[in-house]
């Protein structure tokens, strides 16, 4: 037997997972959603392990304003679009993420609510200050971190951005779940699940699931036709109204 | 119940908006008004998306003053020679306000505009009326003659080209005036989501003088044209309109409308007009006032990608 043999090889640790629901369909009762999540962490060597469920909804754009005070009135700043947010944002984990892993590792992997990458939008312009030339001014500047934290804060105030730093917890040994609520209003689209699981403060494994959110039966032919063929749906529907009214007065005057 | 709407992407109560519908159409029927300066705001305080609410509140408004101009229509009591050439004005002023809405939205002031007409119409026409009906009322209560209507017509109402005849209004005038008035409540129509009658009304009986009869029934048959030609444009260039959130109001509105059309016969007029004016005054102010409170959240996020 040689003497320099590598000590016996242990299977990396791995994480499973899978979802209760990979399609939710939206119906004309629709009125939010709870997926569980459910997963198992195989790991022969029994280090202590930890868990970050991290589901994003479809990117959309944030247009966004600011109230400012003109002559005694509230008025609309002119609005600001954020590009890449993404419309409907979940991190859940075992453990507070800070404790988890280092900011850096967590920003890689844009694990967090602070870590979501929002990008700067794009309000520069360039002119001219002080005699000097083709100064870059950005829209924002300082304010950017208000921004950014009052595009968080209005998300969660409608469910659409949560975290929740005990959302994973391990129902049995190795095996661990999460539950993913989706607001009324989430967004329509492709939605994506990411289990890491980490070790030591370093992701050793993940895993990717997806789920569909997609409008379905009546709630689906609607908006369609009002989308492609908006000039008829707005005919059909005006149409309905009167003929509504007219049935209505039709049917008073017989009683 | 819960239906969740396809257009306006939220989940409403059904039984609440049909009886909200019933609510709303019975002041329509009751005062001749569309009834949507109530709705739009009640919509929006609901939680559907000021753009959805001010599209689907023209359909739902073009629904209710469908029942109730039939009911008006079989009393003698509307000019549709008048009422059309409102709605000439008034089709030119939907296309308009539609645009100006529009733009209105790219620019994020969409919200701005839509309160300040609220408090600017609402609160100047609501206290008007007042004024005008408690006078008449105390006159009646005091036993006086009612002031004496004024038979000088204004002489620019008179003295304009193109006049033409109006049979039931007893009117010979210019169809200046009426196009520019229907211009300006298509207008509001399209960016309050409105029929447009509080102003309608008191403008036929102060500006063009016709007789108090036929005043509510043109109104409404205005308005019935106004609105679905909104409506359309609406759907057309904005996809805003929400058909389920539509029919639901309009349940409850088409009937309420007949109740109300029925009830208006047994009140007296100026009566009417003094309870009308305080629910329009009050809702101004509901709307505009917010704008000189400082908001709890400095931020808003605003629908669409402009």
């Amino acid at each position: 037997m040689p003497l320099d043999a590598a000590p016996p090889q242990t299977p990396p640790a791995a994480v499973s997972a899978a979802l209760t629901t990979t399609n939710v369909r939206v119906t004309s009762s629709f009125r939010g959603a709870r997926i569980v999540l459910y997963g198992a962490v195989l790991d022969p060597s029994q280090k202590p392990s930890d868990v970050v469920v991290i589901v994003r909804g479809p990117d959309a754009p944030v247009r966004m304003a600011r109230k400012t005070r003109i002559a005694g009135v509230w008025v609309n700043s002119r609005p600001v679009v954020f590009e890449g947010a993404p419309g409907f944002y979940m991190a859940a984990s075992t453990r507070p993420l800070d404790e988890i892993a280092s900011f850096s590792t967590l920003r890689r992997l844009g694990a967090g609510i602070d870590h979501l990458r929002i990008n700067a939008p794009m309000e520069q312009r360039i002119e001219s200050r002080y005699g000097v030339r083709d100064v870059v001014v950005s829209g924002l500047g300082a304010d950017y971190l208000d921004w950014r934290r009052a595009v968080v804060r209005l998300k969660e105030a409608s469910g659409l951005y949560a975290a929740d730093s005990r959302g994973v917890s391990f129902v049995d040994k190795g095996l661990f779940k999460a539950e993913i609520d989706l607001p009324t209003g989430a967004p329509i689209g492709v939605y994506s699940a990411d289990i890491f699981l980490f070790q030591d403060g370093q992701p050793v494994s993940s895993r990717t699931r997806g789920l569909t959110v997609e409008k379905a039966g009546v709630e689906r032919a609607l908006y369609l036709f009002a989308h492609q063929r908006p000039w008829s749906y707005g005919l059909a529907s005006v149409a309905i109204a009167l003929a509504a009214g007219w049935a209505a007065s039709v049917a008073f005057r017989r009683n | 119940m819960d239906f969740y709407l396809p257009i306006a992407e939220v989940s409403v109560n059904a039984p609440l908006l049909i009886a909200l519908g019933a609510a709303v159409g019975f002041i329509s029927g009751l005062f001749g008004i569309g009834g949507g300066f109530l709705m739009t705001p009640v919509l929006v305080f609901l939680g559907i998306p000021p753009a959805v609410a001010v599209a689907s509140e023209a359909n739902h408004v073009a629904a209710s003053s469908t029942s109730s101009v039939i009911s008006y229509t079989r009393r003698k009591a509307v000019d549709f020679r008048m009422g059309g050439v409102l709605a000439a004005g008034g089709a030119v002023g939907s296309l308009l306000g539609v645009e100006v809405f529009r733009w209105l939205r790219l620019l994020g002031q969409a919200d701005l505009v839509v309160s300040l007409s609220y408090l600017v119409f609402l609160g100047v026409i609501g206290a008007l009326m007042l004024w005008e009906s408690l006078g008449s009322i105390l006159r009646r209560r005091r036993g006086d003659a009612p002031k004496p209507r004024k038979d000088r017509r204004p002489p620019w109402l008179y003295g304009l080209p193109f006049k033409m005849r109006f049979p039931r209004s007893r009117l010979y005038i210019s169809v200046i005036p009426p196009i520019l008035l229907g211009v300006f409540v298509g207008i509001l129509s399209a960016i309050m989501g409105v029929g447009g009658g509080f102003v309608l009304v008191p403008a036929m009986v102060y500006i063009l003088r016709m007789p108090a009869g036929v005043v509510v029934g043109t109104s409404l048959f205005q308005i019935i044209i106004t609105t679905s030609l909104t409506s359309v444009l609406q759907a057309g260039r904005n996809q805003t309109v929400d058909v389920v959130l539509a029919t639901l109001l309009l349940i409850g509105g088409v009937l309420g409308a007949q109740v109300g059309a029925r009830a208006s016969s047994r009140f007296r007029a100026e009566e009417l007009r003094a309870l009308l004016a305080v629910i329009v005054l009050a809702v101004g102010l509901r709307m505009g006032l917010g704008l000189f409170f400082t908001p709890s959240e400095p931020f808003v996020l605003m629908a669409g990608n402009g």
